[in-house]
């Protein structure tokens, strides 16, 4: 309750002499711990990972055969001093933008792909430019692609879109970025499994559902979840596919 | 006071204040934006646009957090509450820096599909049944649109539009949207957070806000109970040696209202202890220039009749009071706002000052 002796502000006459102190520390503290505070939140961020796209390697254009995973790749056949022969590159749009229309009629054929390059570790993308300058059928037949099967496979990971965890976001997984991986995987961005135990060396296996099918809704619960699943894997070029099996994913954590 | 729905006109003080806010509020982004990034712990940089929501997400919480401490603080240490005093320009500033957070997280984490942003954030992630992955962008939602609300109803124009009770209720809002932000980053970002700088920050400043309002309610609830142990028919205030010319006693009336009763000149005077503005406590102000000034903002009411002083047309209700002996005693019962009430004479006044 007021007394005689403690001083009393009225908001617009000028402070009491007694608490302007009280109040010129409280100022003072105010500033400086919200310096403080954005310092120490500032440099709290988590590394993003080493993932990006390649403007520094400017365009490429390879050919190669356009297989549907159902995800667009191409198996390269005619490289240059970047992409390699027997390469395989995962295909996205624009954006967050479906090429299935495209690439579908080509599926099997020999193609030429122009774009850029996204990658991260042994994971690279190809951001293709748009309608015919970015993917179309060239002369000649396509020669037979050998796709090697490893068996079936429990793992434990997460499932990403294949484009923001190359590189196209950064960070580009995880919870908080749950919603825009969905939103990329809607649009037909090829998903990624990052396995936490190396399948053959490979940490990043293109996952799709099961018999060739795109990934299940179900799966998309589960996307950025750390989980457990099995699947069929099988080698194309360089690129691992793991075909998820809906029936067997488990939440790890 | 009020003319025209503007009580509170501009002052030196809330320059100040506003001074003060802005630039704390200034001098956080400005570190977390561009001091911060050459003194991160690894090479690779995020992506401008989620550094920046980040920056932005992380201000404006910071910012709800220190808004909600403040009242708390007030109830507890009266040098507070100048604090109190212009919270109003610091909660609509929390609204813009909370804002430019969702804008950025919008034209980035949402954009470049074939969708509208807007829709592609309602339907990207509709895990509504699980913890783990659950679209946690809603409780940010529900956040923001509260405190674009209480923006918009934060002028006096809307207190006298809706009445202070309703508009008192519609401000509680703000306690649920600070629970949304709490679940907002602890099902979002928390659960990626491998730095745990931000976890403890977070935690730290949620933990203040609950702890400082428990300890303002205990506080609270112990001076009513002592109130309330003293109330009878003709409530019992105190013995008049011990009121001071110029102040007031406060006690909680059975009615659950409470009653200020000044000293004023030698002669006793009942007032109720509800600002007109917004419930201000009146008994913890006093009397300046023959009126009763409310600590909060200020506003005037002459103690004999609970009326402001023309052009202004506040009015609160007074109470009936007596002398028994030297007990200083109360009409529980309250006279509509603005009636009259003679005031008592205190005998030998003079001598019977406390002295100061
Ligand atoms: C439409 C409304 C909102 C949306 C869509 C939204 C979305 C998001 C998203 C996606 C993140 C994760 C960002 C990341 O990857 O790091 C985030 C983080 C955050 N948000 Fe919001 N948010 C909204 C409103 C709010 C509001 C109103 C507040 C607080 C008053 C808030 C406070 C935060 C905080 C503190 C973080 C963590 C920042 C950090 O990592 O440092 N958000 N929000
Ligand atoms: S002057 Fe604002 S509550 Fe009394």
């Amino acid at each position: 309750m007021s007394d005689k002796n403690s001083p009393f502000f009225v908001g617009y006459l000028s402070a009491p002499q007694a608490l302007r102190t009280f109040l010129m520390v409280i100022c003072v503290v105010f500033v400086s711990g919200l310096a403080g505070l954005g310092l120490a939140l500032g440099v709290a961020q988590d590394d993003p990972g080493d993932g990006a796209f390649r403007f520094d390697y400017g365009r490429q254009t390879v050919t190669g055969v356009l297989e549907m995973t159902p995800y667009p790749v191409v198996r390269v056949t005619e490289g240059n001093e970047r992409i390699a022969d027997g390469q395989t590159l995962m295909l996205s749009g624009q954006g967050k933008n479906s090429i299935m229309t495209r690439a579908s009629p080509l599926e099997g054929q020999l193609v030429k792909v122009s774009g850029v390059i996204l990658d991260r570790g042994d994971l690279e993308m190809l951001q293709l430019r748009g309608g015919r300058n970015g993917l179309s059928a060239v002369e000649g037949t396509a020669p037979q692609m050998q796709t090697e099967q490893l068996g079936r496979w429990r793992l434990a990971g997460e499932i990403c879109d294949g484009k923001c965890l190359a590189g196209a976001m950064r960070p580009g997984r995880g919870i908080a970025h749950k919603a825009c991986a969905n939103l990329c995987l809607l649009g037909d961005i090829p998903p990624v499994f990052v396995t936490t135990q190396p399948v053959e060396g490979h940490e990043f296996l293109l996952i799709t559902g099961p018999e060739g099918t795109a990934l299940p809704p179900s799966a998309y619960h589960h996307v950025a979840q750390f989980i457990s699943l099995e699947g069929d894997v099988e080698r194309r070029g360089d690129l691992l596919v793991l075909k998820m099996d809906p029936a067997t994913v488990e939440v790890v954590r | 006071m009020s003319v025209k729905y503007i009580p509170v006109q501009w002052n030196n003080n809330k320059y100040i204040y506003d001074v003060v806010m802005l630039a704390g509020v200034a001098l956080f982004l400005y570190v977390f934006l561009y001091a911060a990034p050459g003194l991160l712990s690894h090479e690779r940089p995020v992506n401008p646009q989620v550094h920046n929501a980040r920056a932005f997400g992380a201000c404006a919480f910071v910012m709800l957090t220190v808004i909600l401490c403040i009242g708390p603080l007030a109830r507890l240490d009266q040098r507070f509450l100048p604090l109190l005093y212009n919270r109003r320009h610091f909660g609509v500033m929390t609204v813009f820096v909370a804002i430019t957070h969702a804008s950025y997280i919008l034209n980035w984490y949402f954009a470049f599909s074939s969708s509208d942003k807007f829709e592609a954030l309602l339907f990207a992630n509709t895990s509504y049944a699980q913890l783990g992955g659950f679209p946690f962008e809603v409780f940010g939602i529900f956040a923001l649109t509260v405190l674009v609300i209480l923006a918009a109803t934060s002028h006096d124009f809307w207190m006298k539009f809706l009445t202070p009770p309703v508009w008192k209720r519609i401000h509680y809002l703000i306690y649920p949207a600070y629970l949304s932000v709490v679940a907002h980053v602890s099902l979002g970002i928390l659960q990626d957070q491998q730095n745990h700088v931000f976890t403890v920050i977070f935690i730290g400043g949620a933990v203040a806000v609950g702890v400082l309002h428990l300890m303002a309610a205990l506080h609270e609830r112990r001076a009513d109970a002592a109130i309330a142990a003293r109330a009878a028919a003709w409530v019992d205030i105190c013995d008049v040696s011990e009121m001071s010319d110029g102040f007031a006693k406060i006690r909680l009336l059975p009615s659950g209202e409470r009653v200020a009763v000044y000293l004023n000149d030698g002669t006793l005077s009942a007032i109720s202890n509800a600002c007109a503005h917004q419930n201000g406590p009146l008994g913890e102000g006093r009397i300046i220039d023959c009126l009763v000034t409310c600590p909060w903002h200020g506003f005037q009411y002459d103690v004999t009749s609970g009326r402001s002083p023309a052009p202004f047309t506040e009015k609160v209700p007074t109470y009936n009071l007596r002398l028994d002996g030297t007990r200083v005693q109360v009409d529980p019962a309250a006279n509509p706002p603005g009636t009259y009430v003679e005031p008592v004479a205190v005998p030998g006044h003079a001598q019977q000052e406390a002295p100061a």
